[in-house]
């Protein structure tokens, strides 16, 4: 079988046949086209071509799934008894179900077709740029890719959506260099859908390559301090993340373990804060168009000037907690500009981390988090001074977000984050 | 099992060649305070070729396997590695080939009905909800998987592979009478094998579960460790983390390449005389290694490889190129994770060795400082900058263990770190439930003694 509908259609037939009461399915093909540099020299091209079943069954109120990456229709009849065998082995649980039948849809997002001469030439264009303008970094290693799909979701409901999509995506991940002095490896990854900007341009690339450079003559951070962690953009994208796993994932909700599962509606961070989930704005690329959940994305709001406005559950999640579903699957974040240039957050602090990456363990389940601000500097008198080695930040995620006191009006876009700088106090600093 | 359709079109023609054929089968089984939330299963594969032109790679996979699409992997392959070496000219010499491996399929069985799975979580997570009713949460994780490879590359190398592997994973919560939820995890058990060959009787593991819940308890009582440094001890989950996230890594090849730490320290002292690291193949100190390989995804041999000994640094893990680069013997580094994937330099068991001492002596020669049991995970840097999440531990005064710790973190420079190591502990233990990742996840074991050091740690 080749047409995705039909093959679809078939996978239904067979989890019918096997006996499931509902069953959905999502039907792909996909083909990439990568290639890699390795310690600063082209190295590697790949051609990719793979295919997507994956199948949901519901049988006397039992879910179960099963996935495989052929087409052919002995493939998919093993598949789909396996999924029911899987069903009846599982649990009675109301919460479970598949998406109602609303108004079905077709997109195509994202590039249409690749031009790989083009894109060639961008990157030889990125590696020239950064062996001219940039002569300390190493790029230790760089993955670039064209990838397009075309997805097909069905279910026993009547419900039908196809999303063809392309687009380009560009990940590098570099040091500077000078004698045997090394800084820390930063990395940066961008998508976009067409090739008119050089890639060294899109988001924060440039400047993370300029700080890396800066970071040859870091000094270990010596004392201790609790107060002000200026936080990067792409830093940011990462704390915010790490909160909303902690406090409002389906599993810290389903097993009541959030500190936020009572507080819809209520504040839950500064009124300066609002975070979104926004896979249709148009600085997103490519962004989703179909829930995991087989339902029209939407955008929406997960806080709102410092409000918790949803959990962002599945939709088992939401029946098992009586909540709503989430509007879209996408983490397209979006964070909302404050009204201070970072320039002038900057020359306001007397002292403060400038924290560009941070790596750092799994945060508590109530938030308490500590780690080393990696890629950081030392801003004191208003000015950043130097860039740190071994500096240990510490706080909880929960109170680090009732306590922003800026939030830049300046934002970075990278094709699926929009992300200011965001000033929080209360963190512990150590050497 | 794999049918055998790569025999015959591969040949190297000057150029180093690899195709393989892979399946991938996995089940997850996660069951949260009682609710199946997790009940899935899969299988991916497909077959996938990579060829080797003048320094440049061409590599080329499909998710279908058969004769056609074995003959059209090789081509593209060939076709991509061509393109580079047009636009590159890099004009380097042909990789050697290695001494061919030659195997036949191992037996294998199917992985198992997903009711296995599920049954045994269930009645787990029903003997902690019964045992414990103090906890505010708990999760039951049970997962397996195998991948079957079948390698044909043109040193001759033809090898089918199956190497399955399966876990059990406990998460226990509590609140603080603060109310604050704290929560501990731990891996009952399992590794390389098969669900019935680890798990049968949940109540195998019920003493394991207490220890847990007993841990938990004491961190709700917990205390944050003074920030700074400190004199610790690292038990085993924490010396086999560093062995491969702050060593290791540095020094594999590519990362060498790229600049890491290890360039310029080869033949240097980079540790206390005590530390001695190798990266295990298939069988450390006589016993079989928590996951075993014996051949790597470009068609070398395994054999384990040294890299700091009595604490200087003698060995970089390689792959084919980098070998040749570093005039190294490759012992099987290059490793691909799923069908789709080229190999990359990867560890495959990791372990700094025991030494003579005693965990109890190691304790008593602490005034003050930290006992630091278990990690969830760790980050390291190419300079060798590491930190790892520290999930459970102690206070040690006066040479005595005093208060858990609550939930921290510790960081260093492996190097330096390495260095103020003062004692090792006689004990080898190894844990292998993890991945490691770089570009593609990567099943890896980790392995130790307790170590004692200093090192930094985070507070409040």
């Amino acid at each position: 079988m080749k047409d995705l509908k039909e093959i679809a259609s078939y996978t239904l037939e067979a989890l019918t046949r096997a006996g499931a009461d509902q069953a959905q399915c999502t039907v792909a093909r996909g083909r990439t086209k990568e290639l890699n540099i390795d310690g600063g020299e082209i190295s590697l091209m790949r051609t990719l071509l793979d295919n997507q079943v994956s199948m949901k069954a519901i049988k006397d109120g039992k879910k179960g799934t099963a996935a495989i990456n052929k087409f052919d229709k002995a493939a998919i009849d093993q598949a789909a008894a396996e999924c029911i065998e899987a069903a009846q082995a599982g649990v009675a649980d109301d919460a479970v179900t598949i998406a109602a039948l609303t108004t079905n849809a077709e997109f195509k997002v994202g590039a249409d077709g690749e031009d790989m001469d083009a894109f060639y030439d961008r990157i030889t264009e990125f590696l020239d740029t950064v062996n001219k303008e940039y002569p300390k970094i190493i790029l230790e290693q760089v993955i670039s890719d064209y990838s397009e799909s075309d997805s097909v979701f069905m279910n026993t409901n009547g419900v039908c959506h196809r999303v063809q999509r392309g687009g380009y995506y560009f990940e590098s991940m570099f040091s500077a260099h000078e004698g045997e002095r090394a800084t820390s490896f930063n990395s940066y990854g961008s998508q976009f859908s067409d090739l008119s900007r050089p890639i060294i341009d899109v988001g924060m690339q440039r400047k993370l390559l300029e700080q890396s450079q800066q970071e040859l003559n870091a000094k270990k951070f010596e004392g201790k301090f609790t107060g002000k962690l200026l936080v990067s953009p792409g830093c940011l994208g990462d704390f915010i993340n790490m909160a909303l796993d902690n406090f409002i994932s389906d599993t810290s909700i389903i097993d009541g373990t959030s500190p936020w599962k009572n507080a819809l509606g209520e504040k839950v961070a500064d009124g300066k804060l609002t975070v979104s989930m926004v896979p249709l704005d148009p600085r997103m690329s490519g962004g989703e168009r179909i829930t995991d959940d087989g339902y029209v994305s939407e955008n929406y709001d997960i806080i709102k000037d410092g409000v918790l406005r949803d959990f962002g559950l599945s939709e088992y999640a939401a029946r098992k907690t009586g909540n709503k579903r989430a509007p879209n699957t996408s983490g397209c974040m979006a964070i909302a500009p404050g009204d201070t240039p970072i320039a002038e957050i900057i020359k306001g602090l007397d002292r403060a981390i400038l924290v560009c990456r941070f790596s750092g363990g799994q945060p508590a389940v109530n938030g308490d988090f500590s780690g080393v601000a990696k890629n950081s500097f030392l801003i004191e008198n208003g000015e950043i001074k130097h860039a740190v080695t071994e500096t240990m930040i510490s706080g909880n995620l929960a109170a680090m977000l009732n306590n922003i006191p800026a939030i830049s009006k300046e934002t970075v876009e990278d094709g699926s984050s929009s992300l200011p700088y965001a000033l929080f106090d209360g963190i512990t600093v150590s050497g | 099992m794999l049918e055998d359709l790569l025999t015959g079109p591969v040949t190297s023609g000057g150029a180093h060649t690899e195709l393989r054929a892979q399946t991938t089968e996995s089940v997850k089984v996660s069951v949260v305070s009682g609710n199946l939330i997790a009940n899935a299963g899969g299988t991916a594969g497909g077959v996938c070729a990579r060829v080797y032109k003048n320094g440049s790679w061409g590599f080329s996979s499909c998710a279908d396997y058969d004769a056609d699409s074995v003959r059209a992997v090789l081509k593209e392959a060939r076709e991509n590695g061509e393109f580079l070496d047009g636009k590159l000219n890099k004009g380097k010499a042909p990789l050697p080939e290695m001494k061919p491996y030659i195997t036949d399929a191992p037996a294998a069985a199917p992985i198992l009905p997903r009711k296995l799975y599920i049954d045994y979580a269930m009645a787990l997570d029903a003997h902690i909800a019964k045992t414990y009713p103090k906890l505010s949460g708990r999760r039951v994780i049970v997962t397996g998987e195998k991948f079957e490879k079948l390698l044909c590359a043109s040193n001759g190398t033809h090898a089918h592979t199956v190497a399955p592997r399966v876990y059990v994973y406990v998460f226990l919560s509590a609140d603080t009478k603060d109310g604050e939820t704290l929560e501990l995890f731990d891996v009952l058990d399992g590794g390389s094998g098969y669900f019935p060959d680890y798990f049968t009787d949940p109540a195998q593991y019920y003493e394991k579960i207490d220890s847990l819940y007993n841990e938990l308890m004491d961190k709700t009582e917990g205390i944050f460790p003074e920030a700074g440094t400190a004199d610790v001890i690292m038990a085993p989950s924490l010396s086999g983390m560093l062995a491969h996230e702050a060593v290791g890594h540095t020094v594999e090849a590519d990362l060498v390449i790229g600049g890491s730490v290890a360039g310029h320290n080869l033949g240097k002292e980079v540790a206390s005389p005590l530390v001695n690291m190798v990266d295990f193949a298939h069988t450390a100190l006589g016993k079989p290694c928590p996951l075993p390989v014996y051949v790597d995804d470009e068609g070398t041999a395994c054999a384990d490889e040294v890299l700091i000994k009595d604490g200087i640094l003698v060995g970089y893990m390689n792959n084919l190129e980098s070998a040749q680069r570093f005039d190294m013997a490759p012992r099987g580094n290059a490793r691909a994770f799923a069908y789709s994937d080229e190999p990359l330099i990867r560890m495959r068991n990791t372990a700094v060795l025991p030494g003579k001492d005693k965990l109890e002596d190691m304790i008593a020669s602490i005034d003050h400082g930290y006992l630091l049991t278990r990690t969830g995970n760790g980050q390291a840097d190419t300079t060798g900058e590491f930190m790892f999440g520290v999930n459970m531990g102690y206070e040690i005064k006066n040479g005595k263990l005093g208060r858990a710790l609550r939930d921290t973190t510790i960081s260093g420079v492996a190097f330096e770190m390495l260095k103020t190591v003062s004692m090792v502990s006689d004990d080898l233990v190894w844990e292998s439930s993890g991945y490691c990742g770089k570009k593609q996840p990567m099943p890896v074991g980790i392995g130790g003694p307790a170590v004692k050091c200093k090192v930094s740690i985070g507070g409040q």
